[in-house]
């Protein structure tokens, strides 16, 4: 998984040995997996963003986009309540559905 | 060309559209913040593509593989520059779909005309639709010569797989045959039928009083049409009227159309923004089109 600022806390590698495990070129895979990190991430943004103020979208849209991870955390420490949990979970949901995905067109 | 897979296909389709989904909430729910971002990314110290992939444009076949650290004056140039045209637009347009006032069509023409370098207009020789943003419908394929039908009607067999379904109208174009017989058929009648709009001529207001004129100046008049909510842009023709008023629908746009746009039908269906193109030698191809190299520094 690209370097996030929730990378830590979240893991793909399930997701990357099953599409691994499939009839796929190289550059599927890697597209496949992209769209893996993007739905991910747009999950996680949005999880985010609806916890904050406007003021606090912006700090942490700015601490995002500066890539300083510290201070992301930080900020999201501050302003938002078992705010890994909350990410961990979201994360985890988003994985399923995609694991079901890919269960779907093996089984077809 | 290499043939894809079918589970990749399978899966990339299904997640293309779940991260389309997944992107437009979150420009819906969080609009404010996100376009202060796009609008202040050069002022802040931007540190690379991942932190910024919510801004990306629509889906691409496939993202880059490069990796996800770039330098920052690379993420300025990467930044998808539809995403500058929909932050304008969205500050243009109206939160409800609308007749747009004078006011708000002269922005939206500024915006168009500046993004994509040529002159765009809600007006042109003193003539104007009925309005210029409203909601388009999906219709079929037009018949192009006298006896043209589905099994012939496309030249690429991709195109007949995604477009086949469409159907052609029962009736004929508001213009009739583009031309009278397959021979005479030539690259812009094709690219005419493909990339057309509907248009509601018969709710011009001043149309009943200057009927010869309005449909010399309307029949393949060049337009520019553009999905507000995903900066996707057309180059097209008014190749036919409708739909009727009692639909609900503004205009309409062809398969190949709609499909470019991401516009759908029914309960689905979606504002588009149509302004006439002044190109008076004829020079802007049809077809999809996207904002000029320079149009955001």
């Amino acid at each position: 998984m690209g370097k996030h600022f929730y990378s830590h806390i979240i893991e793909t590698a399930t997701l990357s040995v099953e599409l691994g495990g499939m009839d796929l070129s190289k550059e599927e895979r890697i597209h496949l997996i992209r769209l893996v990190e993007s739905n991910i991430h747009h999950t996680v943004l949005d999880l985010i963003l609806s916890e904050l103020s406007e003021e606090n979208k912006k700090i942490f849209l700015s601490h995002l986009a500066s890539e300083d991870h510290d201070k992301v955390w930080d900020h999201l420490r501050k302003n938002i309540d078992n705010i890994e949990e909350k990410i961990k979970k979201a994360a985890e949901s988003v994985k399923q559905e995609l694991h079901r995905d890919i269960k779907e067109v093996k089984s077809k | 060309m290499l043939r894809q897979k079918p589970h990749y296909k399978s899966l990339s389709e299904k997640w293309t559209a779940r991260q389309k989904n997944l992107r437009e909430r979150l420009w819906s729910k969080h609009r404010e913040s996100l376009e202060w971002l796009v609008y202040n990314s050069k002022q802040l110290t931007v540190g690379s593509l991942g932190g910024l992939l919510l801004l990306a444009g629509p889906s691409v076949p496939f993202l880059p593989t490069q990796p996800p650290l770039i330098a920052s004056s690379q993420v300025d140039r990467n930044i998808d520059k539809s995403v500058f045209l929909i932050s304008d637009l969205s500050r243009a347009l109206p939160n409800t779909v609308r007749s747009l006032t004078d006011d708000e069509e002269q922005k939206v023409a500024e915006i168009l005309s500046r993004t994509f370098g040529f002159s765009v207009t809600p007006e042109l020789d003193r003539k104007r639709l009925n309005r210029s943003y409203g909601l388009i419908g999906l219709e079929q394929h037009l018949a192009r010569f006298p006896g043209d039908h589905m099994a012939i009607h496309f030249d690429k067999e991709e195109e007949a797989k995604k477009f086949y379904g469409d159907g052609m109208a029962p009736g004929l174009g508001a213009w009739g045959y583009f031309v009278q017989s397959r021979e005479q058929l030539t690259e812009k009648d094709k690219m005419r039928e493909k990339y057309y709009i509907a248009v509601q001529t018969f709710l011009v207001p001043d149309y009943n009083q200057r009927v010869t004129e309005y449909r010399d100046f309307l029949k393949f008049r060049k337009m520019l049409v553009i999905n507000p909510q995903n900066g996707k842009a057309m180059v097209v023709v008014i190749g036919d009227a409708g739909p009727a008023e009692r639909t609900g629908k503004h205009l309409g746009g062809s398969p190949e159309v709609m499909s470019y746009l991401e516009r759908e039908d029914g309960a689905k269906r979606g504002p588009v923004i149509y302004f006439f193109i002044d190109d008076p030698n004829d020079i802007i191809p049809l077809g999809p089109i996207v904002p000029k190299q320079n149009a955001y520094g």
